[in-house]
């Protein structure tokens, strides 16, 4: 691997251009009013989090934890601990309950840990198929989403508050009219109790229609296996089996697929290398913009978005040849026909036959996915990698297009009331379909959200919407696992759940959710319910599989039935995508979500035209400049930003910004200062994923805060990786001297002096032969393996959860100044200018032995603790940040501000937002540093635990884990006591790709990496060599 | 004959002056009552002062965030004003004591001046380490107090060497100046008619007589004062090179950092003495005893530390490239073509190449040009310590971390505020003290040497002793 | 020259003003010659070779700083040793507790710092100044001594002390004024 070099056109002009960006910025010295000044009202009271606790459990009446203290309250709703039940609650000891989070329709277990009823911090439940222990973004999020103070508090009745009791009066008595017309219109759902109501509701109403509405999903690709099977079922895949995976434009492994924590933790362990011995599987991508999937793949080809359906085809046809069951698609002649990648893909696809899975981009026609589904099925990977399921709670008809004629029927004013539920169509509806029009043309609209958003303000009725952590539901995984939601709090705006919601429509009155699900259940098993009962709440998951697969065959009717010659049109294509960090919008409100880095774009708070340095130069726009996307008569205006690997001639957008007037985080400001832009009204029926647009240059600029402002490895050599080839014959090649060619200074005299490490000009404090590490204590270190890190960023976001890290807004992480204790590079490298390879490297503290941060404070604030951690003293620290400047690795973070303040003070009483922050980490203040800490707090309960049952303070392995490394997805970050030579982390810091950052420092970190290994195919490689 | 020509110092007092009129021309400015000039500048002064109070009092509400600091550059303009403050600072104890132990008799005329400008200088200086932390409060546990948490600073660090050698520096310094002031003080109390004066005078005068058995033990005093002050002025830009040369970040990692500071600090201090002693000596109609040859002998100085610190430049890129460090090759190359080469460019101008007029003679001369040169010089150091400071921490070992740092209006304010402090303080010090050694300066006097007179106690000028080789040019 | 004074007070000594220098530095070397010793002269700047004409002693000054050295730089070594070694030892970046080298900077300086200290107050107090008041602050014209006058002065205290002896000494050494000078 060879990096840029910074003389090179391409990337030195991004590094100029963030250079040049910089150097303006020098021309506007103006005092900057903070961001948070606006994202709070001035009036703020500063309640500490214990009055706000206090205040909370006075207004919201006993929490379940308390449930025993407050046995006289009703109701009591039991739940139980998810792991050892305790007699009473031990304050200060967090108890752990599974639960599960609804995402895009479909459950991700969880377990939440709850300190005296307050859930703070969200982990994967082991035991749950879509989670194995760990989360995404999302669930991450989740707990602020539940004390977000924004959401909506009460029912409102055109716009004026009403009560709970209102709005059940008004169901019993609006809905006992069964004649009427009504339109249902809901999120994606897969609560068999909510789709039981959801029956009861159609046979009630006999004039009533039911649609599930979700802006992104899979609705194409079940179109796709109608198509091809003639089925409406589910693609899942199974990537344990793959050893070649092709994603056409399918990021399956982000944030936002459906069921990608399971995806990316299959293909990591598919990848995963212990030793030379070991084999990985081999993906390519091939996709516009650059997705996480895309920069873990070994091959990416660029491709416009609309010429993925062609490029599908020529692979079909190609492969028609050799293999049977693809006849439809012989004989097909397009401009990919004699693509180098489709001969190289098809031997691929055919010699690994049944090993292989191909996948397309939800958003991408129905026509691709089946074709997708055909090729699968013709390589005989159906059973193997791909199996497709039959899902009860799907619909008999195509939901898009079902929606579409629901709105047409608004429109004619055939619809008497239309009951919204979970989805926010004013904001996200195709352009195309005015929407919001059709909605005035409906008298009772009776809407349920967790905000007063954009439908909601446009509603009769609006519902304040439960959050998931607040009342009971169930569902399942994607893949089928039958598991209860269980609630950790009261509701606090004492807001009904959608089956509550649905119910009172039904029936008139407030039925609890808790009796709706136990029925539910209760109906699964005749006999012995009780204890069933208990170990469902008790596992967070009743039974797996309960989606059967289907058998499928090609419909006889196959056949390739779009224009086979999709000629790629020419100009520039405008391509709309949920955001990595936002999904559809729903997300907008939540702090740490804004802020965190787009995982490869590393912006924050805002959406851009990403484009390439090509049609940017074409376009003559930089960074920044604000471009007019013009689709069809709409036109939105948005910055633009330089991609590289980003396809020519096209600009990708993201969704989910833009939002008006649904929260203080999201809110889009007059001054245009954060927010983003909203890209729906780009979106049509027509062109779900992409279309044709005109841009032009408005010559306005608009700032952009990206947490990286270079993103060249300058040649040097923090991230290293080898083709497998190369690690099979120099399983070396990661150590600094194969990097260097010599060996780190003082390495030779150690070697004389048979020490382990480089000589020092002094006596060290070193482990183990020293007072300060004694023998008893456990020695701490961390192993995060790039070869399974895809650059998601869930660590960071947990770690922003576990420890109370404040969002500090647009204008200082701009400045600079983001306080992520765990950051994550991405990096572009590689020869070919035009198809750099994106990298990612999570950087948390190093913890170094000789930490040069630690000699450098003049009054002893960070120190060395006994089992090796770097520690930092707040009460101690006076903030000369003269640590910061001598950390070689830039991962200590300063308050410049007093951030906790503004950001933990709403102004709202009691401040509820402060019912998310981890009581067990302290809230620093203005003026002092801070950084990783290996989750001390973790650590030391864990040291304690172990102390009192085997009188050693060294746990046993895995039981300390820190929150980045629980919510990783790949399980890239192992950390443990090296002290045992057995601990998970002693076996990866042994693996021979381990190597230490900067390790010619000899800071000696307790953090190492373990080298990337890349397992590209020769026949591909050598084509581009001769590019 | 020979080629040589011989050359007599000139005299270090122009004009025929005898004791009493060298006291009345540096008392008289004490005595006499104030000019309105002077409160003109005082209320400048003074205004400029109270920007730097509003500056440091929103920074002590708002935090550290008000500056334009942020993740990879931890320390901006704050430490860059206190090195620079302290540099200037370095003039007044050199002249007083390197030149003192060198028995450079010219440094009379311009010592008390000096040193005057070295005390204010560091007052400036110490103002920073104490407000660029970010909680200004607690900034006191930098001293080895007892305290509540039982736990004492860490004396490894280099910024706690710094606190104990510029308090070090400013206390001697200030010893050593008063010292030196005593008997003037005394000559002003005897001086001085009215009541007020003769008293507070009086006070500060410590009873001063002129007993030449004081005078016995002041010289030995003074004499070892200044063999205190040397070792000591050497030491202290040494340590606040430190700062930078112990931690391990590229372009701050370097040996070279003490002399090249210390060569630095004394060519800023001459400029800013130079600058001063232009004014002064114009206004206060001193010329006779700061002449031109002081002036041109401080420039033959300025050339040479300028010089030393031209060759430290081009040290640094050497070593960079001779120690085979890609991270300390690439930040010199990133000074010098990265986004502060503007800064960087700045600096070599001012710092190396407006000295080497000096070499000529009639330049070195010239009021004027030698005015806007030592302006310029310290305009230069200002930059060589913000590209020291900024572009190491910009742009170090992990590219992903490199940032960009930009001021914000209060770095600036901060920064213009301290010449308001200083500048108070100096116009005191110019209205209130003789600005000028004069017990010093008439002891350098022909006349104040025994010999000079002949049996009936006459005063004999001094005969010029030219060898006999060149006797016919006399 | 007035001598005719009426006033009670006891003589202090007698004080006589010379042209220049040299006639001080003359009338020194008479003044210890003839055997003197609580006399003194006082000139408005330090007169070379004026110390062997009244033939004074070598100045302690340089004893005393020496010991406030040395209590300085035992002073600063003491207190870090207890501070970080014995007091509150911490693994600060893995560098031993006793780290020598880093406290040379701290021990120079305040090894620096007293021996100024010593330097000045010893110089003060070997002086026995601070004093405010002089008998010779009497005479007006004693003023001059800080200007451009030189003064011979001989105690009354003096065991040799004779009013008409000591004036006529200075008298013959030429002296300008001569003038007895009361408490």
């Amino acid at each position: 691997m060879k990096d840029l070099e910074p003389t090179d056109q391409q990337m030195s002009e991004v590094k100029k251009n963030t250079y040049w960006k910089s150097l303006n910025e020098l021309a506007q010295n103006k005092e900057y009013q903070k961001f948070t000044e606006r994202e709070f009202p001035e009036n703020a009271s500063e309640l500490t989090d214990g009055v706000s606790r206090r205040g909370f459990l006075r207004v919201m009446g006993a929490s379940i934890a308390l449930a025993g203290l407050a046995a006289c309250r009703r109701p009591v709703q039991k739940i139980l601990p998810y792991s050892n039940q305790p007699e009473d609650v031990v304050a200060g000891n967090p108890l752990y309950y599974a639960t599960s989070m609804p995402f895009q329709g479909n459950l991700i277990g969880l377990v939440a840990e709850n300190h005296e009823g307050r859930p703070t911090k969200l982990e994967g439940n082991s035991l749950h198929p879509a989670s194995h222990g760990s989360t995404n973004i999302y669930n991450q999020a989740a707990t602020l989403e539940l004390y977000d103070p924004d959401r909506s508090r009460s029912p409102l009745r055109n716009g004026k508050g009403v009560s709970v009791e209102d709005f059940a009066e008004f169901a019993s008595s609006h809905f006992s009219n069964t004649n009427q017309r009504i339109a249902f219109i809901s999120e994606a759902n897969s609560s068999p109790t909510y789709n039981g109501l959801k029956n009861e509701v159609l046979n009630k109403f006999n004039n009533a229609s039911w649609v599930t509405y979700e802006p992104f999903g899979e609705d194409n690709a079940i179109e796709g296996t109608q198509i091809a099977f003639g089925q409406r079922v589910r693609t899942l895949y199974n990537f344990d089996n793959a050893d070649v995976v092709l994603s056409l434009n399918d990021d399956f492994m982000g944030s936002n697929h459906p069921n990608g924590i399971t995806y990316a933790r299959q293909i990591a362990a598919k990848r995963r290398m212990n030793n030379t011995g070991d084999s990985m599987s081999r993906i390519y991508a091939v996709e516009d913009s650059y997705s996480p999937t895309g920069s873990f793949a070994d091959h990416r080809l660029k491709l416009k978005a609309s010429e993925i359906e062609s490029f599908t085809y020529a692979l079909a046809s190609a492969l028609s040849g050799r293999i049977n069951g693809l006849n439809a698609f012989s004989g097909i002649n397009n401009q990919f026909t004699d693509h180098h990648w489709i001969s190289v893909l098809a031997d691929e696809l055919i010699s690994n036959s049944g090993r292989s899975a191909i996948s397309a981009g939800a958003e991408h026609k129905a026509e691709v996915h089946a074709a997708v589904g055909a090729i699968n099925l013709a390589l005989g990977n159906v059973g193997n990698t791909v199996s497709y399921l039959e899902v009860p709670h799907f619909n008999e008809q195509n939901n898009r297009q079902a929606f579409a004629d629901v709105v047409e029927q608004m429109k004619t004013g055939n619809i008497d009331t239309v009951v919204l539920v979970g989805t926010n169509p004013v904001f996200t509806a195709p352009d195309d379909l005015g929407f919001e029009e059709a909605l005035s043309n409906v008298s009772i609209v009776v809407n349920l959200s967790h905000y007063v958003d954009e439908t909601a303000r446009k509603s009769t009725w609006h519902i304040n919407r439960a959050h998931f952590l607040e009342t009971w539901g169930d569902g399942f995984s994607f893949n089928g696992a039958r598991s209860v939601i269980q609630p950790q709090i009261q509701p606090l705006y004492n807001g009904l759940s959608e089956i509550e919601f649905l119910s009172t429509i039904l029936t008139g009155n407030l039925d609890k959710g808790y009796n709706l699900v136990q029925n539910t259940f209760s109906g699964y098993y005749s006999s012995g319910f009780d204890a069933r009962w208990r170990t469902i709440l008790h596992d967070g998951i009743d039974t797996q599989d309960n989606f059967s697969a289907a058998s499928v065959s090609l419909a006889s009717s196959f056949e390739v039935t779009s224009a086979s010659e999709t000629e790629s049109s020419g100009g520039i294509e405008v391509v709309i995508r949920p955001d990595p960090t936002l999904y559809d919008g729903r997300y907008a409100n939540l702090g740490w979500l804004q802020e965190l880095p787009d995982p490869m774009t590393k912006i924050t708070w805002d959406n851009v035209a990403l484009m390439s340095p090509n049609t940017a130069a074409a376009l003559d726009v930089d960074n920044e400049d604000v471009v007019e996307i013009n689709v069809n008569g709409k036109s939105v205006k948005i910055a633009a930003w330089i991609q590289p690997g980003h396809v020519d001639n096209s600009i990708t957008l993201y969704t989910g910004y833009g939002r008006e007037g649904i929260g203080r985080v999201a809110n889009r400001y007059i001054d245009y200062t954060a927010g983003g832009v909203n890209t729906y009204p780009l979106r049509s029926t027509s062109a779900i994923l992409y279309s044709n647009a005109e841009i032009s240059k408005t010559g306005d600029a608009y700032e952009i805060a990206c947490v990286q402002d270079h993103h060249s490895l300058e040649g040097r050599d923090m991230y290293r990786q080898a083709t497998i080839d190369n690690y099979k014959e120099n399983p070396a090649f990661a150590t600094f001297k194969s990097v260097h060619g010599y060996d780190v200074p003082g390495m030779r005299e150690a070697h004389e002096l048979e020490k382990e490490a480089p000589v020092s000009l002094f006596r060290e404090q070193e482990y183990p032969d020293n007072i300060s590490y004694p023998e008893h204590e456990p020695q701490w270190g961390m192993a995060i393996d790039l070869n399974s890190c895809f650059g998601c960023g869930v660590c960071v976001i947990a770690c922003q959860s576990e420890n109370n890290i404040p969002v500090v807004g647009k204008k200082e992480v701009k400045r600079g100044r983001e306080m992520h204790w765990i950051r994550n590079d991405r990096y572009f490298v590689g020869d070919n200018v035009d198809e750099p390879q994106a990298v990612h490297q999570p950087v948390p503290c190093m913890h170094c032995e000789l930490a040069p941060c630690e000699e450098v404070c003049p009054v002893a604030a960070t120190t060395h603790s006994e089992d090796g951690m770097n520690q930092m003293t707040y009460n101690r620290c006076i903030g000369t940040r003269y640590c910061a400047n001598n950390c070689p690795y830039k991962v200590r973070r300063f308050n410049f501000f007093n951030y906790p303040k503004e950001y933990l003070t709403t102004g709202d009483d009691p401040d509820i937002i402060q019912m998310a922050m981890n009581p067990e980490v302290t809230i620093r203040f203005r003026g002092v540093m801070e950084k990783c800490t290996y989750c001390v707090q973790r650590v030391n309960r864990a040291k304690i635990e172990a102390k009192i049952e085997t009188g050693s303070p060294k746990p046993a392995d895995g039981t300390v884990q820190t929150a980045c490394q629980q919510a990783c997805p790949t399980e890239a970050i192992t950390f443990g006591d090296l002290t045992d030579e057995d601990s998970v982390v002693s076996q990866a810091k042994s693996n021979d790709r381990n190597y230490q950052m900067l390790e010619e420092l000899n800071t000696r970190p307790r953090t190492s990496y373990l080298a990337k290994i890349t397992n590209p195919n020769p026949a591909l490689a050598l084509d581009i060599n001769q590019e | 004959m020979s080629k040589y020509e011989y050359v007599p110092e000139p005299a270090l007092v122009k004009g025929n002056h005898d004791f009493a009129s060298l006291t009345r021309l540096v008392t008289d400015v004490n005595l006499r009552p104030t000019p309105k000039g002077w409160y003109l500048a005082m209320i400048g002064a003074n205004s400029l002062l109270l920007v730097l109070l509003v500056a440091i009092g929103y920074l002590f509400w708002e935090g550290t965030g008000i500056w334009g600091l942020n993740n990879p550059v931890g320390w901006g303009w704050a430490i860059i004003n206190f090195v620079w403050w302290v540099g200037i600072g370095h003039a007044g104890t050199l002249i007083s004591a390197i030149l003192f132990l060198f028995r450079q008799d010219w440094r009379t005329a311009i010592n008390r001046f000096a040193e005057a400008m070295t005390i204010f200088a560091v007052m400036c200086a110490l103002i920073f380490p104490g407000i660029h932390v970010g909680r200004i409060w607690v900034a006191y546990w930098m001293f080895p107090l007892p305290n509540q948490m039982d736990i004492w600073p860490n004396f490894n660090s280099p910024l706690l060497w710094d606190v104990f050698a510029v308090g070090t520096y400013f206390t001697v310094s200030f010893l050593f100046w008063y010292v030196g002031l005593v008997p003037d003080l005394a000559t002003i109390r005897d001086r001085a008619t009215d009541k007020f004066r003769k008293w507070t005078y009086g006070i500060f005068a410590l009873g001063w007589t002129g007993s030449n058995r004081h005078w016995w033990n002041y010289e030995k005093s003074y004499m070892i004062l200044a063999g205190l002050a040397t070792p000591l002025v050497l030491s202290v830009h040494t340590i606040v090179s430190f700062d930078f040369a112990v931690s391990i970040i590229p372009g701050w990692h370097t040996t070279i950092f003490p002399p090249y500071f210390v060569a630095g600090a004394i060519f800023s201090g001459f400029a800013m003495v130079l600058t001063l002693m232009i004014v002064a000596r114009k206004i206060y109609g001193m010329k006779d005893i700061m002449t031109d040859d002081h002036m041109e002998k401080m420039n033959i100085i300025i050339l040479v530390t300028g010089s030393m610190v031209g060759f430290a430049y081009m040290m640094e890129f050497f070593i960079a490239w001779y120690s085979g460090v890609e991270y300390e090759k690439a930040i010199f190359l990133l000074r010098a073509t990265g986004p502060y080469a503007w800064a960087y460019w700045t600096m070599m101008i001012c710092n190396v190449v407006s000295p080497q007029f000096f070499w000529s003679k009639k330049l070195r001369r010239n009021v004027y040009f030698t005015f806007f040169i030592s302006i310029v010089v310290n305009i230069g150091m200002w930059f060589e310590r913000f590209v020291i400071t900024v572009s190491s921490l910009a742009t170090d070992y992990l590219p992903s971390s490199w940032d960009y740092y930009s001021p914000t209006i209060w770095d600036a304010l901060t920064y213009i505020g301290t010449f308001g402090l200083f500048f108070t303080f100096f116009l005191l010090f110019l209205r209130f003290l003789p600005m000028v050694a004069v017990a010093e300066i008439k002891a350098v006097l022909p006349q104040a040497d025994p010999h000079n007179y002949d049996d009936n106690d006459e005063y004999q000028a001094p005969e010029v002793e030219v060898p006999e080789s060149q006797a016919r040019f006399y | 020259m007035s001598t005719n004074n009426d006033h009670t007070d006891s003589l202090h000594g007698i004080l006589a003003e010379f042209k220049n220098p040299k006639q001080l530095l003359d009338v020194a070397s008479k003044m210890s010659k003839s055997g003197y010793h609580k006399f003194d002269t006082y000139s408005p700047f330090p007169i070379h070779g004026i110390d062997k004409a009244m033939n004074l002693k070598k100045s302690k000054l340089g004893w005393i700083v020496l010991i406030c050295g040395l209590i300085g730089f035992t002073g600063a070594v003491a207190m870090m040793y207890y501070m970080l070694v014995i007091d509150y030892p911490m693994n600060i970046g893995g560098k031993p507790f006793f780290n020598a080298p880093a406290w040379v900077p701290v021990t120079f300086e305040l090894t620096v710092l007293f021996s100024a200290f010593g330097a000045v107050i010893g110089m003060f107090v070997l002086n026995g100044l601070p004093k405010h008041h002089n008998p010779l602050f009497n005479i007006t014209r004693f003023k001059k001594a800080t200007d451009d006058g030189f003064f011979a002065c001989i105690e009354a205290e003096d065991d040799m002390f004779d009013t008409d002896k000591v004036k006529k000494l200075f008298e013959d050494a030429g002296a300008t004024h001569i003038e007895e000078v009361y408490e």
